[in-house]
């Protein structure tokens, strides 16, 4: 089919990779965000069920954990940018 | 969702870099590095992958600590929390190269 270490290879292998990537770090983005939510939010066990507040809490947390990260997103792309650019410049 | 993270990094039009020069993030993996060994270049690209998204789950945890200090009284994020977190950014990538520049100079110095 391709022939081994042809460009259109390289290409294709990249890409499964970042597809790789891309999902194994979502998985960690969601796990991370259920700790971190359940940290905040659950502070008592006087039941087994959570709560009216902590049912907020966690729909808040999870809610504003995404959109910091979306914003972190476009800042990090953003500066990344920047940096490449001043590194292509510097010819490093 | 993790579109925009790759997305300001460019991709294949940024001018090929040498793989793992100076440490610093960002895809310059581009094409035409023919000289490289395939495998050793697919190795690069993704120690690269693996450096940026790790920087980046670093920076999403350091800016939630540093900026979300209100826990969770609203569901959207203040104006308060944003100008927060994109300084939080810029503040993060200048650390890195005030890093990598300072590292450059201690090794550089031992070597001599």
């Amino acid at each position: 089919m391709y022939n081994n270490f042809g460009p259109s290879y390289q290409e294709q292998r990249l890409q499964q990779l970042m597809e790789q990537k891309q999902l194994r770090d979502f998985m960690r983005m969601y796990t991370n965000l259920v700790a971190r939510c359940f940290d905040d939010c659950v502070t008592e066990f006087t039941s087994n069920k959570l709560g009216d507040k902590e049912l907020t809490c966690v729909s808040r947390c999870a809610q504003k954990n995404m959109k910091l990260n979306e914003r972190v997103g476009q800042r990090f792309g953003e500066e990344n940018a920047k940096l490449m650019e001043e590194q292509a410049r510097l010819g490093r | 969702m993790f579109g925009g993270m790759f997305g300001g990094g460019g991709g294949s039009q940024k001018p090929a870099q040498p793989a793992g020069m100076g440490g610093m993030p960002g895809m310059g993996m581009g094409q035409g590095q023919g000289q490289m060994d395939p495998n050793a270049q697919l190795a690069a690209a993704e120690q690269e992958m693996e450096m940026v998204t790790d920087m980046f789950a670093r920076l999403g945890e350091l800016c939630n600590k540093k900026c979300l200090i209100q826990r969770y009284a609203d569901d959207e994020l203040t104006k308060a929390e944003s100008v927060c977190i994109d300084r939080c950014v810029a503040k993060y990538f200048q650390v890195n190269r005030e890093v990598t520049d300072k590292l450059a100079k201690i090794s550089q110095a031992n070597q001599q």
